[in-house]
């Protein structure tokens, strides 16, 4: 297993046995060992701390605490627990910072962890440090949970994958346990007797393990609900794997509100009788968290109920980890091949037959295998798209090469291709414009296919195309705002630069280059320079005489570090005209005369 | 890869998902209320912010009797209607009659009655009124007839939402509805996209919904018997079954193979007649061991027909009044596992297996027929997501043919002969390039008719003509190319055979592109064109702007040797109007310079109108009032 997850067994064991333990503290506890340093995050059960408002009480993440929290290209930012994040952010205020800074000190390995509610603490303080720490070149963290309620939505998991991140999270689900599920249902739809189910959790409350409440009305409501919300959230995304066109679908969603909530990072349930299923992707895991706690029939509800309010994870990974060792990995990455095979008494060999056997343990019906086949598949389908996508790389970059030459060929005759671009006179100018089109629409349909998540996670963060998304943005968008202006389209819509004029698939390749190099948003949005200057000329002077000192200022220094082309100074281009209009006394005093001067 | 077949069947998943939403529950709850409180009437409930406006079952059947069975036009029920109750148009299903020719789509006449008398009511008024104006989600439901009311209601609703831009939700939830309509109305349901806005429940064995396959003439008396027994039934508050006037087993028997007999016969023939009943939207279709969702007419028809065969007379009469138990049935199917085991690897195959099971019941018998007709049902073909896709490279790949015409544009605006582009192309001779323009146009046309083709077959994304890349690139194919195909209209004199292009000659991919543009939310700045142009746009804003020139042209020709003064203030009073509407454009800048060229058509109208005018006097003086009123351009 330590190959393949990065911990030993013995650092579970340990990481189980201190999260357990840290409940009894007040926040959080430290171990510094030999072999790594451990911080367990005790749980909190009171109702604030799972919903802060209905109907699911999650926020947006805070991106100046989790900037790579965000889809980058949409622009999306992920959404998290506010409850449990509250927790996190009192901890980090109070000395969390500084303890981890010590044990980053250390050089030895650091695992975050939590049981139960303590869970999704230790995940956020995970997320935290890899921002903070890992992103600059640090060592990575791991995170440990045992039963932990989802924290973030989909964008979350996300993103998590896209910065390869999901592998550092292991999160160990008992097969019944039904605490991982719970931010599945909103919270009008628990709230009376949710606290005394929370205080059944609650190893400070007196009625902590408390039997009779394990047979009650109330647990059994409670139970029902969850699981009711839960088979609400599988089925519809099984729907949407499926690959569903009835319109019936989306009608229904518009009504119903479904739990933002979603799994991330890899699960490793525990069956019950010894055995470990490990699974990483996310839309399998989701189908098994409702799948595995569902009961046989109505009559085992109650015995459901029970059974899915209690769980020693000590003891379950006890019995599984010294022991046998029988681990089941659903999705490895080296063979992908695997089909998941669809009734418990199929005969099959090998790897087929193990995961059949795990999938039995797991109590998966034919349904619930199908719901996987279809996760696996839409995974798959994602990197066909990107296969698809990536064998166009050629032709874009003679498409590039095309309009390189033609800005050059226009160079020479000492017209930027700006304005030659704008008046549009020649065969070339429309031979330029076509090639436009022609990127332009591979472009858009990344673009596209993006907006729908795809694209496999990791797509915006791959060097080779955030590479060919600047050489694109760079070449191109000066053109598409020649074009822009020449048809007046500001006119017709308002300007280049107004919400929704300039083309997404600019805006999406610069939040790439930035989200690659950790620039500030918008600081490299030097392609859009001429949509600038379009949109000052056609003001009077006096109004934007400081937007004109603040844009010269820019392309002092963008044409310093080359990323502007010298040809703006070329002697009829557009912007050189503009400047001459301008009075000679800001003229005289700007920080570009020297390039005019000549 | 071309026509690769789903490989997952969703049907049964579909109706899991909705059977562990409140919907069904909360709907259904409120048809047994209002079958007890609401005899004739409606109850309206709020739920978690959804409005739930259920329509009794108990109607008085004397409405219905003489007209039930017979189907009527859809436009009759505007017919004395005030436009204040009326939808967008006048007509209160303005979206559906729209469609080509108006008086087919028609619905039964009976229950188009019920409703109509409860439309009519100030109670109904008033709670739709609130409704409206609260722009939250709505629920219609109803339990028998009621599900009909229910289903027209919506129609009702959804068309006046049509005029609006991100209307809220609407969902009709029907249990046991007879059926509604014909073929024309489900088509129209399917083109406006409102399929996914219907669910009919239809309970394995229940003969209400197949009802309408048979005439009813021959049945009335059996028919009436029975609605009456039912609705006694479906009205008494714990649901104690009717002890009065019942069928005997011999009647049960005959109505039952009488209807039998026609579900039979229009699951087999493959034919619909116009004047048949024909299902829309989904059919959801429960049993005691779960449901399915269909939204293909023909597998519909089909199931309606496999699982009632395997009915018996009197459980085809009970069965109308058990959906209480079926709700509640598939509401709790998450708690139960269903361990069957299946021997079956492929992924389709089983996934039909597990929704035909839901159906069946343990009738082994019913399992194949079932499982051939779910197969019915499967999309074949690539993905929506994948087709559009593709359509997305289809439209770079035209782009040059749209740049070419665009190119074509500014060297006709900029010649000699000062034509403009419309007239260029009107007047154009049999030079290559016009010719290359020629085929350009035709090209594109083909290209977008057939997106639009795609898009009412299902095979592209539900919110296709919403997203932005499409308005706009529809938008700007309008704007550039309309004008040639009106200029090509009245060039080939295609005019005088079939009249003038916007009433007679207007493809309608424009008509939808309108559509398109119009409900076009993209960046929440819908509307904000009060900007003050500075020159004149690139394009003519209005694309029909010259055929309304034509149209003009036309009434000026007509001025000339009209005598009738009646027909002349009515002639003047549209040349008015017109002046108006293009003095506006121009104004605005809205119109492209073509429009301004000195030999244009629309300049030579205006020169026209002012020889015209000047000699007014001579033609008929009584027209001076009209004239006092502007001045001349």
């Amino acid at each position: 297993m330590e190959e393949k997850l990065g911990v030993t067994e013995a650092q579970m064991i340990k990481a189980c046995c201190l999260a357990v333990r840290s409940h009894k503290s007040s926040g959080y506890i430290k171990e510094s060992g030999s072999e790594d340093t451990v911080f367990a995050f005790g749980g909190s059960w009171a109702d604030q701390d799972f919903y802060s408002h209905e109907p699911f009480g999650e926020i947006t993440i805070d991106p100046s605490l989790f900037p790579s929290l965000k889809s980058v290209g949409n622009n999306e930012p992920a959404k998290i627990n506010q409850g449990f994040f509250r927790r996190f952010q009192a901890l980090l205020l109070q000395t969390l910072q500084a303890e981890v800074e010590k044990a980053i000190k250390k050089a030895k390995p650091i695992i975050f962890t939590g049981h139960s509610s303590g869970g999704p603490v230790a995940i956020l303080a995970a997320v935290w440090y890899l921002e903070k720490y890992t992103r600059s070149s640090g060592d990575p963290c791991k995170c440990l949970t045992f039963g932990s309620p989802l924290v973030g939505d989909r964008i979350f998991t996300h993103a998590l994958n896209r910065e390869n991140w999901a592998r550092f999270f292991l999160h160990f689900v008992g097969r019944y346990d039904i605490v991982p599920q719970i931010t599945l249902a909103p919270y009008s739809s628990l709230k009376t007797k949710f606290g005394q189910i929370l205080d059944f959790f609650n190893p400070k409350s007196s009625n902590f393990h408390k039997s009779s409440i394990l047979i009650s009305q109330e647990a059994l409501t409670f139970f029902k609900t969850v699981l009711k919300n839960a088979s609400s959230v599988a089925s519809h995304a099984a729907c949407n794997l499926m690959g569903s066109t009835n319109s019936l679908l989306e009608i229904i969603s518009s009504f119903v509100e479904l739990s933002p909530y979603r799994p991330s990072g890899t699960f490793i349930f525990c069956t019950g009788n010894g055995k470990l299923v490990c699974v990483k992707n996310p839309n399998a895991v989701l189908q098994i968290l409702f799948y595995c706690c569902q009961p046989g029939d109505e009559s085992e509800v109650k015995d459901a109920t029970s059974r899915s309010l209690y769980m020693d994870y000590n003891k379950e990974l006890e019995d599984s980890l010294l022991g046998m060792q029988d681990v089941v990995y659903l999705d490895d990455d080296d063979d992908d091949d695997t089909e998941i095979p669809l009734s418990a008494n199929t005969n099959a060999s090998g790897d087929t037959a193990s995961i059949n056997a795990a999938l039995k343990d797991l109590g998966l019906s034919t349904r619930a295998r199908l719901c996987l086949r279809a996760a696996q598949a839409f995974e798959k389908k994602k990197l066909e798209y990107q296969k698809t996508i990536d064998s166009k790389i050629p032709m874009i970059i003679k498409m590039h090469d095309v309009i390189a030459d033609y800005q050059k060929a226009c160079n020479d005759r000492k017209i930027g291709y700006y304005d030659a671009f704008k008046i549009q006179k020649g065969t070339p100018d429309f031979n330029a414009n076509v090639k436009r089109l022609e990127l332009a629409g591979i472009w858009d349909e990344i673009v596209e296919m993006l907006k729908r998540y795809e694209l496999p996670d990791g797509f915006e963060s791959r060097p080779e195309w955030v590479e060919l998304g600047t050489k694109f943005r760079k070449l191109v968008e000066p053109l598409d705002i020649a074009n822009y202006y020449r048809h007046s389209k500001d006119e017709d819509t308002g300007t280049y630069l107004r919400d929704g004029g300039r083309p997404k698939r600019y805006k999406y390749t610069q939040r790439w280059h930035e989200h690659a190099h950790r620039l500030n948003e918008g600081s490299s949005s030097e392609t859009i320079f001429w949509a600038k200057v379009e949109e000052l000329r056609r003001k009077p002077f006096a109004e934007v005489k400081d937007q004109i000192v603040g844009l010269e200022k820019q392309v002092r220094e963008w044409v310093q570090t080359e990323e502007l082309n010298n040809d703006v100074f070329l002697e009829k281009s557009t912007f050189v005209e503009w400047w001459k209009t301008l009075p000679q006394q800001h003229r005289s005093e700007s920080c570009l005369r020297l390039q005019f001067g000549h | 890869m071309e026509a690769e077949a789903s490989s997952f069947e969703t049907s049964e998943m579909l109706a899991r998902f909705l059977g562990s939403t409140p919907m069904l529950t909360e709907s259904w709850n409120l048809c047994a209320r209002s079958n007890v409180m609401a005899p004739q009437g409606f109850l309206i409930d709020e739920v978690g912010g959804v409005t739930y406006v259920a329509f009794s079952g108990v109607q008085s059947l004397d409405g219905l009797e003489p007209r039930c069975g017979n189907l009527v036009p859809l436009s009759v029920a505007s017919a004395g209607v005030s436009p204040v109750y009326g939808g967008a148009d006048g007509g209160m299903f303005s979206a559906l009659q729209k469609q080509s020719d108006e008086n087919s789509v028609m619905v039964d006449a009976g229950l188009l009655q019920l409703f109509l008398n409860i439309y009519h009511t100030p109670v109904f008024q008033n709670q739709m009124f609130e409704i409206k104006k609260k722009q939250k989600p709505v629920v219609f439901t109803g339990h028998s007839i009621g599900g009909a009311i229910a289903a027209l209601s919506s129609l009702w609703l959804l068309s006046y939402y049509q005029s609006i831009s991100s209307p809220p939700s609407v969902i009709c939830f029907t249990y046991g509805s007879p059926l509604i309509g014909n073929e024309r109305l489900s088509r129209a349901i399917h083109q406006q996209r409102w399929g996914g806005n219907f669910c009919h429940l239809v309970s394995k064995f229940d003969i209400m919904p197949r009802l309408l396959f048979a005439p009813l003439a021959p049945i009335t008396n059996h028919l009436n018997t029975l609605l009456k027994s039912w609705q006694l039934t479906m009205n008494s508050p714990f649901l104690i079954r009717d002890l009065g006037n019942q069928l005997v087993e011999l009647e049960k028997s005959d109505l039952f193979r009488f209807v039998l007999h026609y579900v039979e016969a229009t699951a087999r023939s493959l034919e619909v007649g116009a004047n048949s009943f024909v299902p829309f939207g989904n059919f959801m279709f429960c049993s005691s061991d779960g449901a399915v969702c269909v939204d293909e007419t023909v597998a519909i028809v089909r199931m309606l027909h496999l699982t009632f065969a395997s009915s018996s007379p009197s459980s085809s009469i009970d069965d109308h009044l058990e959906y209480g138990t079926y709700v509640e049935k598939i509401s709790l199917q998450f708690l139960n596992r269903s361990g069957d085991e299946l021997c079956e690897s492929n992924t389709y195959e089983a996934g039909v297996t597990l929704a035909s099971q839901s159906v069946s019941t343990g009738q082994e018998h019913m399992v194949k027929p079932i499982k051939d007709c779910l197969r019915v049902a499967r999309r074949i073909g690539p993905t929506p997501n994948l087709n559009s896709a593709k359509l997305a490279i289809g439209l770079s790949k035209i782009a040059p043919l749209r740049a070419q015409i665009e190119w074509y544009k500014a060297l006709c605006d900029e010649s000699d002969d000062q034509l403009g582009y419309y007239d260029s192309f009107k007047l154009r001779g049999a030079s290559k390039r016009d010719f290359k323009v020629l085929m350009n146009r035709v090209k594109l046309g083909e290209f977008w008719n057939n997106v639009i083709d795609m898009l009412e077959k299902n095979q592209l994304p539900h919110d296709f003509h919403k997203r932005a890349k499409w308005v706009y690139a529809s938008q700007s194919y309008k704007l550039l190319v309309e004008p040639l195909d009106i200029a090509e209209y009245y060039r080939s004199g295609e005019y005088r055979k079939k009249g003038h292009y916007l009433k007679h000659g207007r493809a309608r991919r424009y008509e939808i592109f309108d559509k398109w543009w119009r409900e076009r939310d993209i960046y929440g700045e819908n509307g904000n064109s009060s900007n003050n142009r500075s020159k004149f746009a690139s394009l003519t804003q209005d694309s029909r702007f010259w055929a309304k020139v034509e149209e003009a042209r036309n009434w000026v020709e007509s001025v000339k040797c009209e005598r009738d003064p009646q027909e002349l203030t009515v002639l003047w009073a549209n040349i008015e109007k017109f002046e108006q509407y293009a003095r506006g454009m121009v104004e605005r800048k809205e119109v492209s310079i073509d429009v301004l060229a000195k030999n244009s058509s629309y300049m030579r109208l205006l020169e026209d109108l002012r020889i015209l005018r000047l000699q007014l006097p001579y033609f008929s003086p009584q027209i001076y009032g009209v004239l006092d009123r502007k001045v001349l351009p």
